[in-house]
């Protein structure tokens, strides 16, 4: 069932948010001196974006400019360094602009973890493997002591925010390597304060990292992709159907 | 409310067990929810002969309950009472599970109390003397009557067995009350786990708790109560009195398995493997112990918790099994710790310990649910039905709108799985498309978002019928292996060994996973 709720437009406005780490106003009165008038217009929408940055469809609507016109001026706003040319991480096809001044912001590059567009995958398995060994290897753990053992290891060059650690943690709960508990203060969590979280192991990290088969995902039906078109007289039926054939073939 | 699938399952089931006219009458049953007599002669259209002796079928066999509805009738006071018959789904589906249940009471009782056991079950109710009879066939004359009531009685005192229910208990019209809380929860379009009628026809059909278990010869007791409602009814509505068998006018006692207590064991033998999986087998003697010494308080399936047990009380449960016996008392305490910590298995209060059979048997479903999420749409939407399912409410795709402002606590889906935003949006809709996950849209001005939940009780009721379908699935594949295997013995009388062998392992395998899907039926269904 879809569900439609109209919220105000001032709640969701993205330019509420605190801007990203502003750099310096480039000291170049000289060169927004000499834009056009058309030019200056299409800078000062781009510029009110922030560090969200400005599609140049949108760009077109909100200037009322011709494409001619805009096209034009981007070139020369681009070439006089007060503009530039970022990669959205939503729609990597679209042109997105934003004020020199400004750092996209994270819903603009995807976040800490991305690199130039792409998911930084070599890093997250490394620090995963890296966060889940540690664990097994020490029962329970804190999420301090994780990312003092991080650093460390010293094999990373940048320091990792806290954040990031958590993310990795998180990534390690939701793949079922681990869980969050609360420490209570006896056995295991003596060494922890009562209620700190921990994180320890699940006994399926034992298992060798496959969680266990449930008896639905052990038949055909239980894994069929299909099953909503199944019928017993139907196209697709229990007597016809390829799953059930591979399965019982001996 | 059963599900459509569910229905279907339970249709083939009385097929396969008692043949179309029967199912007919079950199916109508289970699809419109009470009917009176007339009503299924009404829509079946079959005779009233046919469906009178169908219901009779469906009545030994527990599947049907009768009962007296009151009615304000039309002239002044007087109430009419008006007969209807309502199917009892879940004794339908234990059809299913009888060898289940005969497993369990081999564990603790004898052949002969076992053959007692599965008299009952082939013919639904059974009289002492028609049990005497059939242990005669079986194990000669040198029988006596004695031994065998004394069998019933260990049956009965271990609540394996019991009385049969009133034939036609009385069921008053549902309270103001009643219906104003229905119509509430029917407005705010939640699936409310109200009573049902057939949970209240089963109650009311049930004498008292000692009644059911009585295994008095006292004259007394033995005027089975349910006659004196059979014989209040009849003078009311002589037509429809034939339906409720000659037996009970007799008043003779009937007995019948009671499927209840064998499901509450196998919920306990459930949990306790799932300590055991989860855990060690420490911990898993520990607990076993605390069910064993809590199984005489508790009498019902879905309890959230069971009555609470000092650590004396574990101990001395412990020592009693072989393999406690070499434990220490710290031993047991260690393992109380770690089955009380989390994932949680046992409550901690003032220094007594009760077992937490709500949240084990939640975090059975939750491997079930998610092991056919992980198998059917892979890895990434695993995460993301783990992540959805964890949180419990409605996520952006992109963006946690509660906190719109703070982008250091930004949650986003794909950020949290670690996937490209492409694919994570994909499998969104995918899980969505088939039901595993719940998308409300939220329109801001132009932008449109979406967001995304794991409702739980709308999944897994859709989880639940999906099974049903599977357990129908698998039984109509076995129907048609063995259809075929009769085809190739008639064809050929020496048909080839290999063909054979390879049917009957395929009859294995397939019986063998449909009683492994059934457990996992009964962990929604049932637990």
């Amino acid at each position: 069932m879809v569900f439609t709720f109209h919220i105000p437009a001032t709640r969701m406005n993205r330019s509420l948010g605190p801007p990203g780490p502003k750099r310096k106003r480039p000291e170049s009165s000289s060169q927004s001196d000499s834009l056009t008038e058309q030019e200056r217009i299409l800078y000062e929408v781009i510029r009110s974006k922030q560090d969200m940055g400005i599609w140049t469809r949108d760009m077109k609507r909100e200037t009322n400019l011709q494409d001619s016109v805009v096209n034009k001026s981007l070139k020369v706003l681009v070439a006089k360094n007060l503009i530039k040319e970022v990669v959205n991480i939503k729609n990597k096809g679209k042109k997105f602009y934003m004020a020199a001044e400004f750092q996209p912001s994270k819903e603009i590059t995807g976040g800490a973890w991305y690199a130039e567009g792409q998911l930084d995958t070599a890093l997250i398995s490394f620090l995963k493997d890296f966060s889940a060994k540690q664990i097994q290897k020490q029962r329970v753990l804190t999420l301090d002591v994780i990312s003092d053992l991080i650093r460390r290891s010293g094999v990373l060059k940048v320091d990792l925010a806290e954040q990031q650690i958590k993310d990795i943690l998180r990534a390690l709960v939701l793949d079922d390597e681990i869980i969050e508990v609360l420490s209570t203060g006896t056995g295991e969590f003596a060494s922890f304060p009562v209620g700190k979280v921990c994180y320890k192991c699940t006994s399926k990290g034992a298992r060798g990292g496959e969680p266990k088969t449930g008896a639905f995902s052990s038949v055909p039906c239980g894994v069929c992709p299909r099953i909503l078109l199944c019928t017993p007289e139907g196209v697709i039926s229990p007597k016809t159907c390829v799953y059930y054939n591979k399965w019982l073939e001996f | 409310m059963v599900s459509q699938h569910g229905i279907k399952f339970a249709v083939h089931i009385i097929t396969k067990h008692f043949g179309n006219l029967v199912a007919k009458v079950c199916e109508c049953l289970l699809r419109r929810g009470a009917l009176t007599l007339q009503n299924i002669v009404r829509y079946t259209e079959l005779t009233p002969t046919q469906v009178k002796n169908s219901l009779l079928v469906l009545i030994q066999h527990n599947c049907v309950q009768a009962f007296i509805l009151e009615e304000p009738g039309g002239f002044g006071d007087t109430l009419r009472l008006i007969t209807q018959y309502v199917v009892l789904f879940d004794n339908i589906l234990h059809r299913l599970r009888f060898s289940k249940f005969l497993a369990l009471v081999s564990l603790h009782f004898d052949k002969p109390c076992l053959d007692l056991l599965e008299g009952l079950l082939q013919h639904g109710r059974l009289s002492l003397q028609q049990m005497f009879d059939r242990a005669r066939e079986t194990e000669g004359s040198n029988v006596t009557l004695s031994t065998v009531q004394e069998n019933l009685h260990k049956l009965v005192t271990a609540r394996y067995v019991e009385r049969c229910p009133i034939p036609e208990p009385v069921l008053e019209p549902p309270s103001e009350n009643d219906v104003a809380a229905r119509k509430r929860a029917a407005k705010s379009k939640i699936i409310v786990e109200a009573e049902t009628l057939e949970q209240r026809v089963v109650a009311a059909s049930f004498p008292s708790d000692t009644l059911r278990f009585s295994v008095a010869v006292n004259p007394e007791l033995n005027i089975d109560c349910a006659t004196e409602h059979a014989g209040e009814k009849r003078k009311f509505d002589a037509l429809e009195s034939d339906i409720d068998g000659g037996a009970t006018t007799e008043k003779i006692i009937l007995w019948r398995a009671n499927c209840e207590e064998f499901v509450r064991q196998l919920r306990n033998k459930a949990c306790i493997e799932n300590v055991r999986a989860r855990l060690d087998d420490d911990a898993a003697t520990v607990f076993s112990a605390m069910v064993e010494a809590s199984g005489s308080e508790e009498k019902k399936i879905k309890v959230v918790n069971s009555a609470p047990l000092s650590v004396n009380a574990i101990y001395e449960e412990v020592i009693k099994s072989e393999k406690g016996r070499n434990m220490t008392f710290n031993h047991v305490r260690a393992s109380l710790v770690q089955l009380s910590s989390q994932p949680r298995f046992v409550r901690v209060a003032d220094e007594t310990y009760s077992i937490d059979f709500k949240n084990i048997v939640e975090l059975a479903q939750n491997d079930e649910v998610e092991s056919v999420v992980l198998k059917r749409y892979g890895r990434t939407a695993y995460k993301i039905f783990r992540l959805l399912s964890k949180d419990g409410r409605l996520v952006e795709t992109d963006k946690d709108l509660s906190t719109p402002l703070t982008q250091d606590r930004v949650m986003k889906i794909s950020d949290s799985i670690f996937v490209e935003k492409k694919e994570s949006a994909n499998m969104l809709y995918k899980l969505w498309q088939d039901g595993y996950l719940l998308m409300e849209r939220l329109v801001a001005g132009a932008t449109q978002f979406l967001l995304w939940k794991v409702d739980k009780q709308k999944v897994w009721w859709h989880f639940l019928d999906e099974m049903f379908h599977g357990a129908l699935n698998l039984s109509l594949r076995v129907a048609y292996e063995i259809d075929q295997r009769d085809e190739i013995l008639k064809l050929r009388e020496g048909a080839s060994k290999e063909k054979r062998d390879r049917l009957v392992k395929v009859r294995m395998l397939m019986e063998s996973s449909l009683m492994k899907l059934d457990d996992a039926i009964m962990l929604f269904h049932d637990f």
